[in-house]
């Protein structure tokens, strides 16, 4: 363990809650303290592996993990400083190369490293080649998103988890899950690494084959919806057989109890019915006078019906573990055809709810909203308007390679059952994209708006 | 080891030796919460069902009634085997199964242990009955004659006449302080204090988070003394959390010691000994206050309570599956409560009254939420009974207190939704009343329905559980002129609550000394909206009938 003492807190502090990957930047924080740290490499670069608490004036806290750097201040190092006196730069440690190295050599090894009663554990995926990865080209991923990723020569992708919550995390879970099924449509597991320690067991990271030269979904729909519209619908005819394929295999094991396909609860549908009318009661409380909101405006009781009228459906089907946050962002194309990518769910639910089985409509009404997204995306970053029925074909033809490759006991029986629950989900997101939007991007509210319309709209 | 593996609790939750003391409780009777096996009583695979709901109610921890092999003379209190679960639950495998689910879901699970004494079936007795050199003779109490500890009351007032009985295979009488069908055991033995232990540690292995002790008070008899809160009990309860302090952290122990709050904060030791304990007496002075419509029966009960150690809770309830018990309150009072809230003899049992909270509170909507309101402000951890919730009513034709233990109310289907055993085979009807019976009031029904209590609860928890301040903070009674207002503050680091009640059936006015919260807007909690600023002079209130609101109090940066 190294010393850190001499570390100005407030500088650690102002330097977290600016970072994209906090949680919780609208709340004061009262105070932020490193609770336990684990050398990785005694020599400059000095390199700690810290476990990180953030306190709220409430009493309540997070947990993080920040791996810190430190050289001496001469070097002039000046990436990601935090900190520095006239003895040591600090720095964010995933801004240097180094510790990519210090990790992945961890990972390759299987060791562990013990301080006080924290261990922290390094593995290497059981069928990963041991020559991944080799030394050289070691460079950060410049966007940062809730975690930080690091590109080893083009070969491996470590994601280091930021906000950590106790138990294992999904993303975990399901690649182990689906390498041992041979699930082909993943970016294979390579090693990971978390901490079994006094105050939390938690993942802290993931690495995965890079996937060279494979292209980001989202941004391949945007580009083709300007060059070959009609070539997307075949790629997305093709992504729907994969999601399909993903959810059978999902659905597949029942000895597994994490991912043993079960009936749903009696309460599933009216839990997920209530869910979704609280989201829409809070985000019709202060829905804003814009433009962009003027069509539901005054609308949100039709919504709260449209939701209850929906989920009269006697719940059938399976559920099972799910992708969790499925949109075209979360898939690449390449050689192998389509990848599917970031497994943890959605970021800002608790690891448990994370867990859930859940219908894997759930995920299909995701990807159908990103359709909505996509077109829109067209038009307000490309200036391309889609073809009219556009998104309605696309659509059908990603349900089509759906139910082409879908262990159909999987889902509700009959047409109409699978449009209703489709619905609600649907509904649900474009309720969650509201919320989103409106505090993000306001640029972007009609997207989610025309989609509730749309859904009040539907007579079936 | 392989993440995800491990059956140790620490896994799925933070280490935090204190979580009791912002959790919300549970209490579950597991015989009538879901029969997943379709055999007319629920078990263990039936609570592991019900996960999903308990996980969106938001409850932290579920406190489960005794499940252990018995007779069922006393509701599984009277236990047969303390390693074996009664077979219609399950098996202990669907018990481990139950409980990794549980952790899974961020849920911990305690359960009821009884240590005071054994069912009259327990091989222990057996033995011990056979033969005064039985080595198990010594592990229960006897005598020759009646007249020892004469000096202990009778608990069981209306079945049981003396605290010894005749037994003629054993030619003795044996000690017994609830009924003669439950043996005490003789905590003087040390090997039963060592078998005791034993069987803590078999559940604690398995997962348990923890106990809620039965009747921790009787575990010793001593001549000239009322056998209650003796010095040697908590002599054995301190050996049984060092016990778990040394080898099993985050878990709690939850004393049942219904005494005068003056006598039950000795089970906190010097916080060596039970982290929490029901203060039972808070509990008829919030129904007392609330049908005479002044909050002075709550102050003068907290008024009386003395500070705990930091790191000990109480336990606060409304209801349980016991009576009401009444064994704490003045005769007066007694005879007050029992002619507000019993007024069918039959509602009597012991001391107390055998009615569920929705009934006590004729249903009023508004009574109950303001009585979950009271009971979640003030210092302590939450403890609800399952049913409450949607409302559940009572059947005061059931025996003893079965009555108030009837199937969970899920559906309005067959048997609502609790069995899909013919309605003859349940082990008791559910409530079939227009009022309160399933086809009125049941889980689904209150899911669809925004407004229902159900759904309100739910919020609340959630609210509650964002705020620590409630489980950890200073209390601090504001005591208006208006005497039908229950006020108080709570404070804890940061965070400054004010929760205002009217316990009125009108609406009243009241006026709040808040000097020293000049300058801080009460934000309220449920809408965010923000009341005018806290100025030099009285803050005016004005509370709807029943009405109540909780404020966060904001240093308002710009005035």
């Amino acid at each position: 363990m190294i010393d850190l003492g001499f570390l100005d807190p407030q500088a650690l502090n102002d330097w977290m809650v600016t970072q994209r990957w906090f949680a919780s930047k609208t709340r004061d924080v009262a105070s932020i303290e490193i609770v336990d740290n684990v050398t990785l490499r005694a020599e400059s670069p000095v390199l700690a592996l810290c476990l990180v608490e953030a306190r709220f004036p409430a009493g309540t806290h997070e947990n993080y993990q920040v791996p810190l750097a430190l050289r001496p201040a001469d070097e002039g190092w000046d990436e990601r400083v935090i900190f520095s006196d006239d003895e040591w730069t600090v720095y964010d440690a995933l801004a240097d190369p180094a510790t990519g190295r210090e990790l992945l050599h961890r990972m390759r090894a299987n060791t562990e490293l013990q301080s006080g009663q924290d261990e922290f554990i390094f593995r290497w995926a059981p069928n990963a080649a041991a020559g991944l990865g080799g030394t050289v080209d070691v460079r950060p991923v410049g966007v940062e998103q809730s975690n930080s990723s690091i590109v080893f020569g083009e070969e491996l992708i470590l994601k280091a988890f930021r906000r950590i919550e106790p138990g294992v995390n999904p993303e975990l879970e399901l690649l182990r899950f689906l390498s041992a099924h041979d699930f082909p449509h993943i970016a294979a597991l390579v090693g990971w690494y978390e901490v079994e320690g006094r105050q939390i067991d938690a993942t802290l990271g993931i690495l995965q084959e890079f996937l060279a030269g494979f292209r980001d979904g989202w941004e391949l729909a945007l580009e083709e919806l300007g060059t070959d519209p009609e070539r997307l619908l075949d790629k997305l005819q093709a992504l729907g057989g994969v999601i399909g394929e993903l959810h059978t295999v999902l659905g597949s094991d029942s000895s597994d109890p994490a991912f043993a396909p079960d009936e749903p609860s009696m309460e599933a549908l009216p839990i997920l019915s209530a869910d979704v009318d609280e989201q829409i009661e809070r985000a019709f409380l202060d829905l804003p006078e814009t433009e962009a909101t003027a069509p539901i405006r005054g609308r949100g009781q039709d919504v709260r019906e449209k939701v209850a009228a929906l989920s009269h459906i006697s719940a059938g089907g399976k559920v099972i573990r799910t992708h969790g946050d499925l949109h075209l962002g979360q898939t690449m194309l390449g050689d192998r055809g389509w990848i599917v990518l970031d497994f943890e769910g959605e970021p800002a639910r608790p690891l448990p709810q994370r867990r859930l089985k859940r219908s894997p409509l759930r995920d299909v009404a995701g990807m159908l909203r990103s359709f909505s997204y996509v077109t829109a995306g067209a038009r307000l970053l490309r200036g391309v308007e889609a073809p009219a029925d556009w998104e309605a074909r696309a659509r059908e033809r990603f349900l089509e390679g759906y139910y082409d490759t879908v262990d159909g006991s999987l889902l509700p029986p009959g047409r109409q059952a699978i449009d209703q629950l489709l619905a609600v989900f649907e509904l649900e997101k474009a309720v969650y994209e509201l919320r989103y939007e409106l505090n993000n991007r306001p640029d972007w509210v009609a997207i989610p708006v025309d989609g509730i319309v749309r859904l009040l709209e539907d007579e079936e | 080891m392989a993440a995800g593996t491990r059956n140790d609790p620490g896994h799925w939750f933070e280490a935090q030796p204190l979580w009791f003391k912002t959790a919300v409780f549970y209490e579950i009777h597991t015989r009538a919460f879901f029969d997943a096996n379709g055999d007319g009583s629920g078990d263990f695979r039936g609570l592991t069902e019900k996960l999903d709901y308990l996980q969106w109610l938001g409850v932290d921890c579920i406190w489960l009634l005794p499940f252990y092999r018995s007779p069922l003379r006393d509701g599984g209190y009277d236990i047969a085997d303390f390693f074996q679960i009664q077979p219609d639950y399950g098996t202990v495998d669907d018990v481990r199964d139950f409980i990794e689910a549980a952790h899974q879901r961020g849920i911990r699970v305690i359960a009821d242990m009884v240590m005071n004494h054994t069912s009259s079936d327990h091989p222990w007795f057996v033995e011990a009955r056979s033969s005064p050199d039985n080595p198990k003779r010594d592990w229960y109490v006897w005598s020759d004659t009646v007249h020892r500890y004469e000096e202990a009351r009778i608990i069981f007032t209306d079945t049981e006449t003396s605290n010894w009985t005749w037994d003629d295979q054993a030619g003795a009488y044996y000690w017994h302080r609830f009924f003669s069908h439950q043996p005490d055991l003789n905590f003087d033995n040390p090997e039963v204090q060592e078998a005791m232990l034993e069987v803590l540690r078999f559940w604690l292995d398995l997962g348990m988070d923890g106990f809620r002790l039965d009747a921790v008070p009787y575990l010793y008899e001593r001549e000239g003394t009322s056998g209650e809160n003796l010095p040697e009990t908590h002599g054995y309860l301190k050996r049984v959390r060092a016990e778990i302090e040394a080898n099993y952290p985050d878990r709690v122990l939850l004393a049942e010691a219904n005494q005068w709050p003056a006598d039950v904060v000795e089970y906190f030791g010097d916080g060596d000994e039970c982290h929490m304990a029901f203060h039972f007496p808070v509990m008829p002075r919030m129904f007392m206050a609330v049908r005479r419509e002044e909050a002075a029966p709550i102050y003068e009960i907290l008024a009386q309570t003395p500070d705990i150690p930091d790191n000990c809770q109480w336990g606060l309830f409304l209801r349980n599956h016991d009576e009401l018990t009444l064994e704490m309150v003045t005769d007066e009072e007694r005879d007050y409560m029992y002619s507000e809230y019993a007024k069918d003899p039959r509602m009597k049992i012991n001391v107390g009254i055998r009615r569920r909270l929705a009934p006590l509170l004729d249903a009023g909507r508004a009574e109950i939420e303001l009585m979950h309101a009271i009971l979640f402000s003030l210092p302590g951890s939450p403890v609800l009974y399952y049913g409450d919730e949607i409302m559940m009513g009572d059947n005061v034709y059931l025996g003893d207190r079965d009555g108030v233990r009837t199937p969970m109310q899920w559906t309005s289907d067959r048997n609502g939704g609790f069995s899909r055993a013919d309605f003859a085979q349940l082990y008791a009807p559910p409530l079939m009343d227009p009022v309160y019976g399933f086809q009125a009031v049941n889980v689904e029904a209150q899911m669809r329905t925004p407004y229902s209590l159900l759904r309100w609860l739910r919020r609340f928890i959630s609210l509650r559980k964002e705020h620590p301040v409630f489980g950890l903070g200073a209390y601090e009674p504001l005591k208006p002129s208006n005497t039908r207002v229950f006020a108080h503050i709570r404070t804890y680091e940061g965070d400054v609550m004010l929760c205002v009640h009217n316990l009125a059936r009108s609406a009243q006015a009241v006026e709040l000394d808040l000097s020293a919260y000049e300058g801080f807007s009460p934000v309220e909690m449920f809408g965010r909206s923000r009341f005018p600023r806290i100025g030099e002079l009285p803050y005016l209130l004005t509370l709807a009938p029943r009405g109540f609101y909780w404020f966060q109090l904001v240093k308002d940066e710009s005035p």
